[in-house]
């Protein structure tokens, strides 16, 4: 004689689910708090060097005060190999630039172009000169400075004189 | 009139939607903060005058070739970490005394009497470039700036509250030289040490100044000009960091490479 029943005559009763869409409505706003939207999905693999005492660009990002541009090695192997074959191993990747040909999106020379039509875009309630609007380069560890000093000549040609150096923080200790 | 029951709407594919719009906040954004070393080009002019001669004491050199090796002040250097060790060693050496015969940046005192007599002849030179027929605007512009400057050399003195104010030579700046070959890794290392070196030296001036770190004091000028705050919350720390920055000045100069 045991002091449990065994009762398995009823079915277990259903869990309650109805507080599932709290759970997930409050993740989904913790995601939407703690990050920040992604500016494009560059063509060419961009892993960045370590530095410390850094600037946070975020403030930047959420006045629009900031482009960034991209170098890196291309991602796609056939594109990679056409443009080693012209000495070319690390690319210039500029999102939304208006190109008359496929190649622009990769060309120095565009940049001028690319950082106009973007300024011209801003929200109106924008005050920031072209001087202050940030140009952050975000580039390969491997990166030859040649074409970081070549991107630099063509920002300076157009008076967009404020860059930055993108870096992954190693901690702030 | 007969009352009908309102039936309860079924919230079962509330879940689905608040599961949807999760999933599309967790592809579009990103967690990683963007990070990096805000630097200013200099502006592009036509005319190039012969450049001033600057002596060799008043140069902080970092040099890095196609190699990836550094040289700084004609030094080899086998470790990076050490160039922010350098680098105030260059600040500091002069600052309490002038010693001729070592080969750092001199440094200057300038008191409140000085102060306020070089605002006066700025004031003067002003007005005497604004009587010149056909002056040109950029002229007026630029003499504007001198007076700005010593009017923020002189708010700062006052917030410093002593009697006078050390400065570092003019001259003296941080030049970083690196080739088209040098890779960007150690070019990044490079900003990294001298951003590590002045944020070593302010800090350490904020703390016996204002009893709290330059980091506390930035991020919370940052946090002010985010905000919606009045003008003069927004401004509360400006003189603060004026006044560190000119205590030491943080005037890098990057060479393009040939």
């Amino acid at each position: 004689m045991s002091k449990f029943k065994k009762d398995n005559k009823k079915a277990a009763p259903g869990v309650n689910t109805s507080s599932l869409p709290d759970i997930v409505f409050m993740l989904l706003f913790f995601f939407m708090v703690a990050t920040t939207s992604k500016e494009s999905d560059p063509t060419v693999k961009v892993e960045q060097p370590e530095g410390v005492r850094t600037t946070d660009m975020t403030p930047y990002k959420q006045r629009s005060e900031i482009d960034f541009l991209y170098v890196g090695k291309p991602m796609n192997p056939a594109r990679a190999q056409k443009y080693a074959e012209m000495g070319m191993e690390y690319l210039l990747f500029l999102d939304n630039v208006a190109q008359s040909n496929p190649d622009d999106l990769y060309n120095v020379t565009a940049i001028g172009r690319w950082k106009i039509d973007k300024f011209e875009s801003k929200p109106s309630r924008m005050t920031e000169t072209i001087e202050g609007v940030i140009t952050c380069v975000k580039a390969d560890q491997g990166t030859p400075s040649g074409l970081i000093f070549d991107i630099r000549k063509e920002l300076q040609s157009i008076d967009a004189l404020t860059i930055a150096y993108a870096v992954r923080d190693n901690g702030n200790i | 009139m007969a009352r009908r029951d309102i039936p309860e709407i079924n919230a079962g594919s509330m879940a689905d939607i608040a599961f949807l719009l999760l999933i599309f906040f967790l592809v579009t954004t990103t967690m990683d903060r963007d990070q990096a070393y805000i630097r200013n080009i200099p502006k592009l002019i036509e005319q190039v005058e012969e450049p001033q001669d600057v002596e060799e004491r008043n140069i902080f050199a970092i040099k890095a070739n196609s190699q990836n090796q550094l040289m700084v002040r004609k030094d080899i250097m086998e470790n990076p970490d050490d160039i922010s060790d350098r680098m105030i060693e260059f600040y500091r050496e002069n600052e309490i005394s002038n010693d001729p015969s070592n080969n750092f940046p001199m440094y200057s005192t300038i008191t409140m009497g000085e102060i306020d007599a070089a605002i006066d002849v700025a004031y003067d030179d002003y007005d005497a470039t604004d009587a010149i027929p056909g002056r040109s605007d950029d002229i007026m512009d630029f003499k504007q700036g001198v007076i700005d400057e010593w009017q923020k050399k002189k708010n700062a003195l006052i917030l410093y509250g002593k009697n006078e104010l050390r400065e570092i030579h003019v001259q003296a700046h941080v030049r970083i030289e690196v080739q088209s070959g040098t890779e960007y890794y150690l070019f990044a290392k490079i900003q990294s040490e001298v951003e590590e070196a002045i944020y070593t030296l302010r800090d350490d001036a904020a703390k016996e100044i204002f009893g709290e770190s330059y980091g506390t004091i930035k991020k919370r000028y940052d946090m002010d000009k985010k905000g919606d705050a009045k003008k003069e919350v927004k401004k509360r720390d400006k003189p603060k960091l004026d006044l560190l920055k000119i205590l030491y000045p943080d005037r890098f100069i990057e060479v393009t490479p040939n």
